[in-house]
């Protein structure tokens, strides 16, 4: 068996009172492409960012590629987190700098790339995702579509072992899914882990190796996308289902 | 003489003397006033040079230099002790605090010996017993006599001089009406809204010489010696001083020297000052002054800003003791300099600084008014930094880069463009908030437009120049900044 590139071991997570991750023990290996899915509010989120530890965890440990994460110092954290690129709901690209700055900024600024090489990185991305004629273009006058595929560039160009996507098209209209959809679909054939929180039903049943049910704080249902869809275990499942497939 | 009673100035006066008794009482016993001094080889004279012909200032040979009957009380003092003379200018409100923070070794000002003032410094004999006359219009000269032709009339004086008191005191049925400034009583009794304007006499006589409109009448005001006497003030403890001083003043009253040498020496300087009084004759006083206010401005926006970003970065600061410490003493900064007036920092920095280490009236200035923007930047800031959304935050935290690196590359530069209109009104507010520090004596443009108003007796002309001068600085930084922030819009 290949080793695990992340290990989450007895993770919880409290906002004040509101224990929103109360006991998760999961894994993922190289090459795993995970979906995450379950109702609004239980936690899908805030279970994402502890895996980058935009959030600290509670209690419990993180691992990546071997090493606990809540243990590290700041310095070795930020060094991890280039290799988890991750892709928010709203995009958040830098609204002051072009595309090309946008995937240029980290690995000049982090990886101290030389601009020659960066640029001509950001272009190689730009095409992969289909939008090397928007180089130029500042955010505001891209499609949510644009916006998000400029997005996923942006985390690639740091050369991620992990992308983590939390709900990228949840913010897109209609139209708009299928193009980052396929991006996604392009980036998991080639081989890349992936761990996508998202609604795209069908996205999960043709992309994902295994679909995580979260609810209440616990992974309920960790299974195939044809066990879980055809094949639902908990009750929660069950009730979650029957109410987005109608 | 002048007397101004500001209570402020009394305030701070206190506050020095409580400090500099604390320091010098050590080494009262032992006088070595004289000998510091004599080591020194010079004599450092505060003075207020806006009132002819006591002190003024005058151009010689297209440079402009501190004259005036005192001066030349100054210098024989100074010739006396063996030493050379320094004239220092300031106003006259800030003369004592100056003498007692060592910035001055002497102040001669037409300064007379009021008990109150005797608490704080020594005084020397009187070298000069003047007295009071009413300027009146040459066309009036019939009808006022002295102070009690002006029943049902309105006189002018100095706001909180002895004249403006005495007025109010010795006349009836007559309204007493202050301005602080001479050249602004000289004005409205040309333009008949006053009738007479009470003034010493050799003012009096100054201004009657210089304008043809004018004349002088005895004020008959009943008054005591102490009132109307001039005198050199030292430092409190500095006896050794003060006598070998004694013994120059005592000559000069002996050989009646202002009288006969000192005042129609300064009437020439008077005549030469006042042959042409249009204002492109005096375009190097303004010239100055817009240099002054400009370097003022641009240092304390370039350290405020800093400053500013340092306290906004402070003020967000989290996490431990240290942190939390950090966060309390910048915010106590900012609620501090912005809860007290931008003028008593400007005297605290001067004075208050000053009795540790000697800063120059201008370094004092741009430090005062530094601290004083940047508490106000770092607000603007910290605004800006919390306007700029979290998502950005986190997009750059994910893609490896560091706190600092965030902050640098990615929050401040959006911070600074949505808060550039702020900043670029702080400036335009600096540009005419600089004026402050005229009360130090550095020489910006309101400094210079009172010394030109002083010197040519033309009470509008020179506010009109600076009024334009203030706009074309405002309006040009105004026009640059609009130019900037039109290139930052991407959006
Ligand atoms: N920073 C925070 N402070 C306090 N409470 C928070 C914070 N972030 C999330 N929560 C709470 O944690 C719970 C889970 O939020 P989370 O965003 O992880 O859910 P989610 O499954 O992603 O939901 P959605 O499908 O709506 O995105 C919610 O009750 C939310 O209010
Ligand atoms: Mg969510």
């Amino acid at each position: 068996m290949t080793k695990p590139i992340i290990e989450v071991k007895d993770l919880a997570k409290n906002f004040g009172k509101n224990q929103v991750l109360k006991d998760i023990t999961e894994q993922v290996t190289p090459g795993q492409v995970i979906v995450v899915i379950g109702p609004s509010g239980s936690g899908k989120s805030t279970f994402l960012r502890c895996l980058n530890l935009l959030e600290t965890p509670t209690s419990g440990e993180v691992d990546f590629a071997g090493e606990n994460l809540t243990t590290l110092d700041t310095k070795r954290v930020n060094e991890l987190r280039e290799q988890m690129g991750m892709v928010f709901q709203s995009f958040n690209l830098f609204p002051n700098m072009t595309v090309l700055e946008n995937i240029k900024l980290a690995p000049m600024k982090v990886k101290h790339m030389d601009d020659a090489t960066a640029t001509k990185r950001a272009h190689e991305l730009l095409k992969q995702v289909n939008l090397d004629d928007h180089a130029d273009a500042f955010p505001a006058s891209l499609s949510g579509g644009q916006a998000q595929r400029v997005a996923i560039a942006r985390s690639l160009a740091m050369d991620p072992k992990v992308m983590l996507f939390d709900e990228p098209t949840s913010a897109l209209d209609p139209e708009m899914v299928g193009e980052v959809l396929s991006v996604m679909q392009q980036l998991a054939e080639q081989g890349m882990t992936m761990v996508v929180v998202t609604h795209e039903m069908g996205f999960a049943k043709s992309v994902a190796d295994r679909v995580w049910f979260m609810a209440d704080g616990f992974i309920q249902e960790n299974s195939t996308p044809d066990d879980f869809f055809s094949n639902p275990q908990t009750e929660r499942a069950q009730d979650f289902l029957s109410k987005i497939l109608m | 003489m002048k007397k101004r009673l500001v209570l402020f100035f009394a305030l701070l006066l206190a506050l020095v003397t409580g400090f500099t008794t604390l320091t010098t009482t050590a080494n009262a016993a032992t006088d070595n006033s004289l000998t510091k001094i004599e080591k020194k080889g010079t004599l450092v004279m505060g003075t207020s040079p806006d009132y002819p012909p006591y002190e003024f200032q005058a151009t010689v040979h297209g440079k402009t230099k501190i004259v005036g009957m005192d001066v030349a009380v100054g210098q024989k003092i100074a010739k006396d002790m063996g030493v050379k003379l320094v004239v220092k200018s300031m106003s006259f409100d800030s003369l004592l605090v100056a003498l007692q923070t060592g910035k001055v070794d002497m102040v001669i000002s037409g300064m007379n010996p009021t008990p109150a003032r005797r608490k704080n410094v020594a005084f020397t004999h009187t070298y000069y017993q003047g007295g009071y006359s009413i300027v009146i219009n040459k066309s009036d000269k019939g009808i006022y006599k002295n102070k009690d032709s002006f029943v049902g009339k309105t006189i002018g004086a100095q706001t909180g001089s002895t004249m403006y008191n005495e007025s109010k005191k010795q006349t009836s049925g007559t309204t007493v009406k202050g301005m602080t400034s001479v050249s602004d009583l000289i004005l409205a009794l040309q333009s008949h809204k006053i009738q007479g304007v009470a003034m010493e006499k050799p003012s009096a006589q100054a201004y009657v010489a210089n304008n043809k409109e004018l004349a002088a009448i005895p004020s008959d005001f009943n008054l005591s010696a102490s009132d109307t006497s001039a005198s050199v003030a030292f430092a409190k403890g500095s006896t050794a001083l003060v006598n070998k001083a004694n013994k120059s003043v005592d000559q000069i009253k002996k050989q009646n020297l202002v009288n006969k040498t000192y005042l129609p020496a300064a009437g020439k300087y008077l005549k030469t000052n006042t042959v042409n009084t249009s204002m492109f004759h005096y375009w190097k006083a303004f010239l100055t002054g817009i240099e002054y206010t400009l370097i003022i401005t641009v240092c304390s926006v370039f350290f405020g800003f800093i400053l500013g970003v340092l306290l906004s970065l402070a003020r967000m600061a989290r996490g431990g003791v240290l942190k939390t410490a950090l966060r309390w003493l910048a915010t106590a900064y900012v609620e501090f300099i912005r809860g007290t007036p931008m003028m008593v920092q400007v005297m605290f920095v001067y004075f208050g600084l000053g009795l540790i280490v000697n800063l120059p009236a201008l370094t004092s200035g741009i430090i005062a008014i530094s601290l004083n923007s940047g508490a106000y930047v770092a607000e603007y800031i910290r605004g800006g930094i919390n306007s700029v959304d979290n998502g950005q935050t986190e997009a750059a935290r994910s893609l490896g880069m560091s706190s600092g690196a965030t902050l640098r590359y990615v929050v401040l530069p959006q911070a600074l463009k949505n808060i550039w209109p702020s900043l670029g009104n702080e400036f335009i507010t600096l540009i005419k908030d600089s004026s402050i520090v005229s009360i130090i004596g550095v020489s910006e443009l309101i400094f210079q437009s009172n010394i030109v108003r002083s010197d040519t007796y033309r009470g509008v002309a020179p506010i009109a120049v600076i009024m334009v001068l203030y706009f074309i600085l405002t309006f040009t930084a105004s026009r640059i900044l609009n130019y900037f922030e039109r290139r930052m819009q991407h959006d």
